[in-house]
């Protein structure tokens, strides 16, 4: 886990893994009087964000 | 504007992860190259969204939703004919010159192509003017946090200047890039949302086009005339003026953007880098461009129950740069109001950050190693570039106080580096592709494109600007005049840049190998994978953008 923080998608998907937690969180304690749109976005940023981390660096020369 | 807890929450993180990124990469930083030049060891798809978001700063974010919100579609123009085919070209015949030659900066490409004079003339200028666009990056970010969460002015600019001194002390040039990445995703990922709601709140693109006048949903129907259309421009003065002279001096010669294609990886993936950052580029209307034309399509009077108006200034006008704090504030909810805020907070330490590396780049390598303190250790630059990383930011700090205690000063600087920056690019399309130019020729072409420059701006008036001179022609539109001033320098530059150069000696031909087209050897381009040949991507990227223009037309 600590050598793949010198992976950039690592460290910009565990910041939007992060951020859906706080959007989802905010959203089922304020019983969703926000709408739906804090639960969308969470949901969105979640994907995305385990999606950046799954992802392995590439073994090309670029 | 209120936030809650989950807003700072939002704000907290993403310092934390910005400075946590300073952290992991000062572990990296062991030489002045590492520092300064990240000794050419980043991933194309890092460089290529650094390469567009050193450009996504706070004036690209909400100086277009602005200008959305002000011309309505035309604006895409900056994008569709301003941007996509610069960049296409710095990839395909600048970048062989830039990372062959092994520069470390643009001023030092133009020392191995010219001579001293010209690059201290190059490195000078900008090196004054980056110092002092991250300055008015930071006063306008204080500004806006003072305005729309009334946060204390000194604190914001001690925080933010605080933040990102130390992730670009730290990590440097690496830092900042790896910084304007996450910087790239927050903007777009944030701003998403935005406009996902407010166009599914104002009826869709058909609605919009049936409640606005249709000048403001075509990008060129009616460009034939300055008076029929909103920016008030003729289409052959935009695609002169900005599609050519204008945007060609920003994308192939700035050394802010230019910068992060040369610390590739190699020449295929310098190469690329433009022109694959021009895909995210040719999007970025969806998310700075059409927030603006749906917030004008709100204040029609069939959609006035959504209750949303831009805000007016002190002099009671629309002020249409609050254009998109004011979506934001009308659109998100607690939480995703903090991920907005961040987004705009985001948009101009990248800005700022973009800056200074490029600052302590040329300072450091351009003056500081080529005239004051020569053939020292490399620990002693690296040294030196930390230094002046800080100097930096106190500049920009200074730089930040004066342009509030001075309103126009922020207008008065962006014309002298629209003076200086204009001509740029006529000295580098004869240097690269005519052998016979010389370094006095471009050093008297720059000097009499600045010149020319200062004075059409003096001579021409437009929209109560400029004149300073006497005010012979007049300009319908403030846009036109930049357009025109852009135009007359690099004529000027060209021209005098011929004429001079033949008038002169020039370099021997030896000395020019791998810096001129016709000298240069030429390698055959890898046809294996369509996606790694530049020509092939290129050529895709045209056709959308031409697709693009048709289709908004």
């Amino acid at each position: 886990m600590y050598k793949r923080l010198n992976e950039l998608n690592f460290v910009i998907g565990l910041f939007f893994t992060i951020v859906s937690v706080v959007l989802l969180l905010d959203n089922f304690l304020t019983k969703g009087s926000s709408g739906k749109l804090n639960l969308y976005t969470g949901l969105a940023f979640l994907i995305f964000g385990i999606s950046m981390i799954m992802l392995k660096a590439g073994k090309s020369d670029d | 504007m209120k936030l809650t807890l989950a807003d700072y929450l939002v704000i907290l993180l993403y310092f934390v992860f910005v400075l946590g990124v300073g952290f992991i990469i000062k572990r990296k930083i062991r030489s002045s190259n590492d520092f300064l030049s990240s000794n050419r060891s980043i991933p194309l798809w890092i460089t290529s969204l650094a390469f567009i978001s050193a450009n996504l700063g706070a004036q690209e974010v909400l100086g277009m939703v602005a200008s959305g919100a002000k011309y309505g579609i035309m604006t895409v123009h900056f994008y569709w004919v301003g941007a996509i085919f610069a960049m296409v070209f710095c990839g395909l015949f600048m970048m062989p010159f830039y990372y062959g030659s092994r520069a470390r900066s643009v001023p030092e490409y133009l020392k191995m192509r010219f001579d001293e004079k010209t690059r201290s003339l190059n490195a000078i200028s900008f090196a004054v003017m980056t110092v002092f666009s991250s300055g008015i990056s930071l006063y306008a970010l204080a500004k806006l946090l003072e305005v729309i969460l009334k946060w204390d002015f000194d604190i914001s600019i001690w925080i933010a200047a605080g933040i990102v001194m130390i992730y670009t002390f730290l990590g440097g040039l690496t830092s900042a890039v790896y910084n304007e990445v996450l910087q790239f995703f927050l903007i777009v990922l944030g701003l998403s949302p935005l406009v996902i709601v407010a166009l599914h709140d104002v009826g869709g693109w058909e609605n919009i086009k049936a409640q606005l006048q249709p000048e403001y949903t075509h990008a060129w129907k009616y460009m034939g005339h300055p008076d029929t259309n909103p920016m008030g421009l003729h289409f052959m003065s935009l695609i002169f003026g900005l599609g050519f002279a204008m945007s060609f001096g920003y994308w192939c010669t700035d050394f802010l953007v230019v910068q992060r294609a040369m610390i590739a990886k190699n020449m295929s993936a310098a190469q690329r880098t433009p022109i694959i950052a021009a895909l995210p580029k040719m999007l970025m209307p969806i998310i700075v461009v059409l927030p603006g034309v749906i917030a004008i399509a709100l204040m029609t009077p069939a959609l006035q129950s959504k209750g949303y108006s831009i805000p007016v200034n002190e002099a009671g006008g629309t002020d249409f740069t609050m254009t998109l704090p004011s979506l934001i504030a009308h659109y998100y909810p607690s939480g995703l109001l903090g991920v907005g805020i961040t987004a705009l907070i985001a948009s101009f330490m990248s800005g700022m950050a973009g800056n200074v590396t490029a600052f302590n780049s040329v300072f450091t390598y351009d003056i500081y190693q080529s005239y004051l303190v020569k053939n020292r250790s490399d620990r002693h630059y690296l040294r030196v570039g930390k230094m002046i990383t800080v100097t930096g930011i106190l500049f920009s700090i200074g730089t930040a106080y004066i342009a509030r205690s001075f309103n126009n000063i922020n207008d008065f600087l962006q014309l002298v580096f629209s003076f200086v920056n204009g001509p740029l690019f006529a000295t580098f399309l004869l240097g690269m592709f005519w052998k016979r130019t010389t370094g006095h020729g471009a050093f008297c072409g720059l000097l009499a494109g600045t010149l020319a420059a200062a004075l059409t701006h003096g001579l021409t008036v437009a929209e109560g600007k400029g004149g300073w001179i006497t005010p012979l022609y007049e300009i319908r539109s403030g846009l036109g005049q930049a357009f025109i001033v852009a135009g007359i320098s690099w004529i000027a530059n060209f021209t005098l840049t011929i004429i001079v150069s033949l008038a002169t000696k020039p370099k021997p031909e030896e000395e020019l190998r791998g810096l001129v087209y016709s000298l240069t050897e030429k390698k055959p381009i890898s046809q294996a994978r369509w996606y790694l040949n530049p020509v092939t991507l290129s050529i895709i990227l045209l056709l959308i953008t031409v697709l693009l223009n048709i289709i908004f037309f």
